[in-house]
Order: structure tokens, then C-alpha cells, then sequence
């Protein structure tokens, strides 16, 4: 499918607004948490995209952001960018681990190293630093001590 | 019969790296899996954001220090995109020269590291001797053996020198000729073929859903290859299809990824003469390259272990606000429990060993 | 009689250097026709007393360490066992040195697997918060004696993660360290003369004794 036909056609869901074309064949569009839900079932069975590539999570100070990254294994390479809101105080958002299993170390990690809490998530713990850590190292927030020494 | 758990790790010969696998047994079968990640955790994406764009290089280049070459180029790649440099088009031919001399480095490595797993210990011994030859290749250019810090935001650091085309041409011809032989002695070795064959089965489909890509996805006959689904450099303008391998239909073992990989060093070898005769003159290093970006930018490339990603956020200033890798490897050791569950204790390093283990990239 | 009955035998439990049964000789058994039937700890205290003591006081000690402190030196500087660890990129490189190309094994280097069989750790490549216990706990495992060669810049202070939250600034921090090779990452060709620098410092610093304590 073209990048414009399709996100034009996944712009008439629910919740989503911003959509664009970043490349030929990359398209980029926003969800709201709430509806995210519904619009990943579709994006997985409607749309077939069935490679999740990358989850990021970025912390833009005023609240969080999650970046998916999800494309088709197939000739055309077609990807999606889907950017997710989230409030800083109450970071959740469903898991779609049950949709691509290649998320749940993705999801693992965005809860690891940002705090982001997946709902549904099957084994949400840390999966890089040791268990006991205190804090999510990537956020602006997290301050640590650097062992600088006099040049 | 009682079940336990066995830890295998982090100090392991059959790790190949710095990771700790738990298995449960019951008897001799695995019945449960857990991968334990995260000693190697050095903070990259962190420290990445104290560092100017370019000092990243010499991050990405120990991302994964067995394949630098693509890690780098996949990071100056996604910079080029966030800051709209375009880079001149004999440093794209270098470029797609050096990745895939790196790819097969990366190979020679592997198989040097996987045959003593399976007691062919000479393995390591003729892995490493032809690696050497490719690292040896590389190091003309770029001065360093392991590590290169070659491909720069923009181009590359400097010209291939007069004669690399004619040494590059012996070293793959030698290559040519020892692979054959190793062809002969592993792929009818009674021992290599029981200990691989029907180990570590997945199908096509659950290995795109766990997120598996790259030479462990082509080998259960998946014709996915980021060289030309989403190409960049001068891939567009050589001719080749990505290479497939399967047991039998969309099955991958261990033995398929083995082929694999064999099969991807000879087109590398292809596609590196192509490009050799294709390169055109002119300059390698762009004219002007800004120091400050702002928006956000991702580009995948196909790295040897499979689909390397990142993505970046800059916010105006000549540091990243944010980066993020996608390690090809993190998704598909976290897949692991669904293909050991079912095999003996002893086929563990087979299986393991066969998708090719990268710590540094998989920790960041 | 053979050895079997002897030691089935309760009355004759106090071993084969007492070949008679009237029990008062038993009893004041000379040492050295226990060793047969000894724990560990009595053992060490019978070779304390019947061996090193009587050395030292002797003169014997001095003699045989003359004599012996060659050999074993030679024998420990040409067999320095690494363990086989690899954390980073470093790792790759003493893999070369162990390839083909560079062949440490003909200086005696041979990579084992298991801690206890090891007379060297290399630290090659950064120490994580979540592997330094791990990394104590391999050190002390090996036996002595036995040294640490810190490989590259991570294991001597960082190196390029010196500003991380997770990296700890050098293997030294919490094992000693013998021999430091700078490089980032270390060619083979210089762990090759670590290892030959290493045998420098065991030919001048290691006793070798044979009869050590
Ligand atoms: S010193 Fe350099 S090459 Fe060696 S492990 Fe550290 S980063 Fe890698």
C-alpha cells in the first residue's frame, strides 16, 4: 500500500492525529493512550504490519513520549511511526505484547530505564540493571554521581 | 524426576559473551528458559547524551566489536538524516566496500567461535586465520584492526589508497577457495550435521513475530533484506537478491543458519567486486557538515546480525536529546526460550551458538 | 595382608606403619605412619610438624627452596593459564592472540574454562555494577597463585565510559591488579608482551617455594 493511502486510512481511527509521510515509504502518525489499544489490534490484523521493530521511550520533561517503530517483512519495507503522549505522573499504556512478541523486551526495557508501566505485560521487570536499582537511569531527572578527576 | 534449574553463566565457554541463561531441566530436557541480560550495561543511550554528535562514533564502534563497521555507519547514517547531509557518491561506494568486508569478517568470526562449540576445534583455528586476512584489509584504510571510527557524519575518513581493489581481489579470491574446503569438511562431517540438523527449530511466521531478522530470519526462507527493502548507499545500484536457506518449508535449524551464513559471505563477495568496478571518482567527505540538529530522525540498516536501528532526538543544540538502538540481537535472545524448550542440555551451545551472540550491542 | 583388610580392620585402624597389635605401641604410633587414615586438618598438622618444622629448624628448608625455586619458578612463568573470560571487545582481541596468526599458546598461554584450573584473570572490557560480585567471586575461586591482568582502558579506569552510571572505574577498585596493558583496543601483539612482562615479574617476585605455607 502507498505511505499516503495508508495513512490516510488509518487517520480516520479513533484517537490519532499528526499523520505525515516522512519517507517514501515511512509513515508517521500520533495516538492517544486510550485508544491506542484498538488502533494496534488494527494496525497488527488489518494492516498486517507484523514486525515491531523498536519501542523508545523519551522523556520531553513535561510528560513522556513512546515512539513505535513497526513495519512489514516484504518487499515494499513499508514502516510506521506511531508517537504516543503519556502524563509524567502516571505513565501507562497498554502492553501489546499479545499482538508481537518481539515487544515484550522492548516494553521491558522502556520500564527499566524510563519507568514506563505496560498494563497486560506478562513479566514486567528489570531486564538491564540489577534488580534493587533504585530509579529509571534515563530520565532528565536521574542524577548520579561521575568520578571526575583533575586533568 | 525432579526439575531444576541450571545456570549457564556469565562465566560459560558456551556464552560467547557476558549473559547468564537459565534453563530447567527435567532429566536431560529443557522444559523452561530465562536469559539474563544486562552485565555488560554501560549506558550508552546515557552517556550518548553528554557527548557531541560526532564523539559518538567512538561509542557505536563498541556497540557490537565484533561488527564496528555497521554500527557506526548505521549511527552517522541517522545523523546524516537528522541533520539533511548528503554524502558524495564514491564515499557511498567505500562505504557499502568496508560494510561488507566488515560483514564478512563478522561471519569468519562466528564460524570461528561456533565449530569449537560442536568439538571441531579446528574451526576456530581456520575462522580466525581468514578474519584475519579481512581485518588486515580494513585496517589499510582505517588504521585500526578492531575498532575503525572510518565511517565519519558525512563520508568516510579518508580514500581507499591505490592497490586495495587488487589486494581486496586476492584476499576474496584465497577466501573463495577455503570456504569450498570448509564446505567439504563441515557439511558432510557425520558429528557437525547430528548436532545441528532439526536443533533449534523455528518456523518463518513465530520468527517474525518474536522479532527475529537478519541472517537467522533469511534462513527459515524469509527473502526480508534491509539492503533492499529500505536501501541505502550504494546498495540501490547493485544487482543482487537476498540470499534464503531452509531446513525444509519456513523451517529454520541450526544447520540452515549455519548455511546461511556461509552463503551470505559469497555475496558479499559479490557485491563488494560490484561495487569495486562501479566507483566512481570525486570526494569522500561532504563539504559542510552542520554541528547542531533539531527534530528527530531514525534510519535501519542490515547489520550482520540483522536489523539495526536508531533513532534519534535532537533539540537544537550539538549533543543528542535523546538515542535509542534497536540491538537486532536483544530481540532475539529474549525469543530464545521458545526454541531451546523441548532440546537436551548438550544442544544448548549449538543453538545458542548458532544465532550469533553479540553482548555489546544486546547490553548497550 | 592387603591394604583393604587393614583399613576394614578396627583394631589395626591405626594404620599400615604399625604392623604390630599390642596396643600400647599403638598408641604412641610415631606420626609418620598416619598419613593413610588422616582428615585434611590432621594431615596439615602432621606435615607441620614431621616436615616443615624440622625443616625450618634444620636448615633443610633453605637448601631444598634453593633447589627447587628454579624449577617451579620456570614451570609457573611458562605455564600462565588464563581463564577463558571474555567481557568486551578486548575479548575478541586476546582471541586473536590465541588464533593462528599471533599463537600465544607457544609462550604456554592456554585458555581454561573453569576458574579452579587458572592461574591468570584478564579483565578485558568494562566491570558493570551487575557483574563486579560475579568478578570477585571468579577471582577468588582461582587458586593461588595467581594473578590479574587488567586489558584495555576499560579495565584500568573506564576508559570510554569513565562518565557512566554503571561502569566502575577500573578492575583495581576491588582486585589487585599485576600487570596493566593500555589500548583501546589492545592489540594482540601487546597482551602477548603483557604475558611477557608478567613472566618478568614472576621470575623477580615469585618464591616458588617448594615447601610453602
Ligand atoms: S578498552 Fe576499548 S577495546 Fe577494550 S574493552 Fe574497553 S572499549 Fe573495548
Amino acid at each position: 500500500m502507498e505511505t499516503g493511502k495508508l495513512i490516510q486510512q488509518l487517520g480516520k481511527h479513533k484517537g490519532t492525529s499528526n499523520s505525515s509521510a516522512l519517507r517514501s515509504n515511512v509513515g508517521c502518525i500520533s495516538v492517544t493512550p486510550e485508544a491506542s489499544s484498538a488502533f494496534f489490534t488494527a494496525l497488527k490484523e488489518d494492516f498486517a504490519f507484523d514486525h515491531c521493530s523498536l519501542i523508545s521511550a523519551v522523556d520531553n520533561q513535561s510528560g513522556f513520549e513512546l515512539v513505535y517503530h513497526f513495519s512489514i517483512v516484504g518487499e515494499s519495507g513499508q514502516m510506521l511511526e506511531v508517537h504516543v503522549d503519556l502524563p509524567r505522573d502516571t505513565p501507562t499504556i497498554d502492553s501489546i505484547t499479545h499482538l508481537w512478541g518481539g515487544a515484550d523486551w522492548h516494553e521491558r526495557e522502556a520500564y527499566d530505564l524510563m519507568g514506563i508501566y505496560f498494563i497486560g505485560h506478562p513479566d514486567l521487570k528489570r531486564v538491564l540493571l540489577p534488580d534493587g536499582f533504585a530509579g529509571h537511569p534515563l530520565r532528565k531527572d536521574y542524577v548520579y554521581e561521575i568520578h571526575e578527576e583533575e586533568w | 524426576m525432579a526439575e531444576m534449574w541450571i545456570h549457564m553463566g556469565p562465566q560459560h565457554p558456551m556464552t560467547h559473551g557476558l549473559w547468564n541463561l537459565r534453563i530447567k531441566v527435567d532429566g536431560e530436557t529443557i522444559t523452561d528458559a530465562v536469559p539474563e541480560l544486562g552485565y555488560l550495561h554501560r549506558s550508552v543511550e546515557k552517556i550518548g547524551e553528554r557527548r557531541k554528535y560526532f564523539m559518538n562514533t567512538t561509542l557505536t564502534d563498541r556497540l557490537c566489536y565484533a561488527s564496528a563497521m555497521t554500527w557506526t555507519h548505521c549511527y552517522c547514517l541517522t545523523v546524516e538524516e537528522l541533520m539533511g547531509v548528503e554524502t558524495p557518491q564514491r564515499a557511498k561506494y567505500i562505504r557499502t566496500i568496508v560494510l561488507e568486508l566488515q560483514r564478512i569478517a563478522s561471519h569468519l568470526m562466528w564460524l570461528g567461535a561456533y565449530l569449537p562449540d560442536l568439538g571441531l576445534i579446528t574451526g576456530f583455528l581456520y575462522g580466525m586465520r581468514d578474519r584475519e586476512m579481512f581485518l588486515n584489509l580494513l585496517e589499510i584504510p582505517s588504521g585500526g584492526r578492531l575498532l575503525y571510527n572510518y565511517v565519519r557524519i558525512g563520508g568516510v575518513k579518508r580514500d581507499l589508497p591505490p592497490g586495495f581493489a587488487a589486494k581486496a581481489e586476492r584476499v576474496m579470491q584465497t577466501l573463495e577457495q577455503r570456504l569450498k574446503e570448509y564446505e567439504d569438511l563441515y557439511d558432510n562431517s557425520k558429528i557437525f550435521r547430528m548436532r545441528t540438523d532439526d536443533v533449534g527449530c523455528y518456523s518463518a511466521s513465530d520468527a517474525i513475530n518474536w522479532g527475529i531478522t537478519g541472517p537467522n530470519l533469511r534462513s527459515a526462507g524469509v527473502a526480508f533484506d534491509l539492503r533492499q527493502a529500505d536501501s541505502y548507499d550504494a546498495y540501490p545500484e547493485l544487482d543482487f537478491t537476498p540470499v534464503t536457506t531452509s531446513a525444509s518449508d519456513g523451517i529454520s535449524d541450526c544447520f540452515s543458519r549455519y548455511r546461511q551464513r556461509i552463503d551470505e559471505m559469497y555475496q558479499s563477495m559479490d557485491l563488494i567486486r560490484q561495487a569495486l568496478a562501479k566507483m566512481p571518482e570525486g570526494e569522500v567527505m561532504a563539504d559542510s557538515v552542520p554541528v547542531r540538529a533539531s527534530g528527530e530522525a531514525f534510519r535501519r540498516t542490515e547489520d550482520s546480525r540483522g536489523e539495526a536501528l536508531m533513532y534519534l532526538v535532537g533539540d537544537g543544540t550539538d549533543r543528542p536529546y535523546r538515542w535509542k538502538i534497536r540491538s537486532p540481537m536483544f530481540t532475539t535472545v529474549s525469543a530464545s526460550p521458545h526454541f531451546l524448550k523441548g532440546y537436551k542440555v548438550a544442544d544448548v551451545p549449538a543453538i545458542m551458538g548458532s544465532i550469533d551472540m553479540c553482548i555489546g550491542e544486546t547490553d548497550k | 595382608m592387603s591394604r583393604q583388610q587393614v583399613r576394614g580392620n578396627p583394631r589395626m585402624r591405626r594404620g599400615l606403619g604399625s604392623r604390630t597389635s599390642d596396643p600400647t605401641t599403638m598408641m604412641e604410633d610415631p606420626p609418620s605412619g598416619d598419613w593413610l587414615t588422616l582428615r585434611s586438618d590432621q594431615f596439615l598438622k602432621w606435615v607441620d610438624d614431621a616436615v616443615y618444622n624440622i625443616a625450618e629448624q634444620t636448615g633443610i628448608r633453605d637448601v631444598v627452596n634453593r633447589v627447587t625455586r628454579p624449577i617451579f619458578n620456570w614451570a609457573l612463568r611458562y605455564s600462565p593459564w588464563p581463564l577463558h573470560f571474555g567481557i568486551m571487545c578486548c575479548a575478541l582481541e586476546m582471541g586473536a592472540a590465541g588464533g593462528p596468526d599471533h599463537d600465544s599458546e607457544r609462550m604456554g598461554v592456554v585458555y581454561r574454562s573453569s576458574p579452579r584450573q587458572c592461574d591468570i584473570l584478564i579483565v578485558n572490557g568494562p566491570v558493570c555494577e551487575k557483574l563486579r560480585p560475579k568478578l570477585k567471586t571468579l577471582y577468588e575461586q582461582m587458586a593461588d597463585p595467581k594473578w590479574v591482568i587488567a586489558m584495555g582502558e576499560c579495565a584500568i579506569g573506564g576508559g570510554p565510559y569513565w562518565d557512566s552510571y554503571s561502569v566502575v572505574a577500573g578492575a583495581d577498585t576491588f582486585i589487585p591488579v599485576d600487570v596493566y596493558i593500555p589500548g583501546c583496543p589492545v592489540r594482540p601483539e601487546a597482551l602477548m608482551h603483557g604475558f611477557l612482562t608478567l613472566q618478568k615479574k614472576i621470575r623477580e617476585q615469585e618464591p616458588g617455594y617448594f615447601l610453602r605455607r
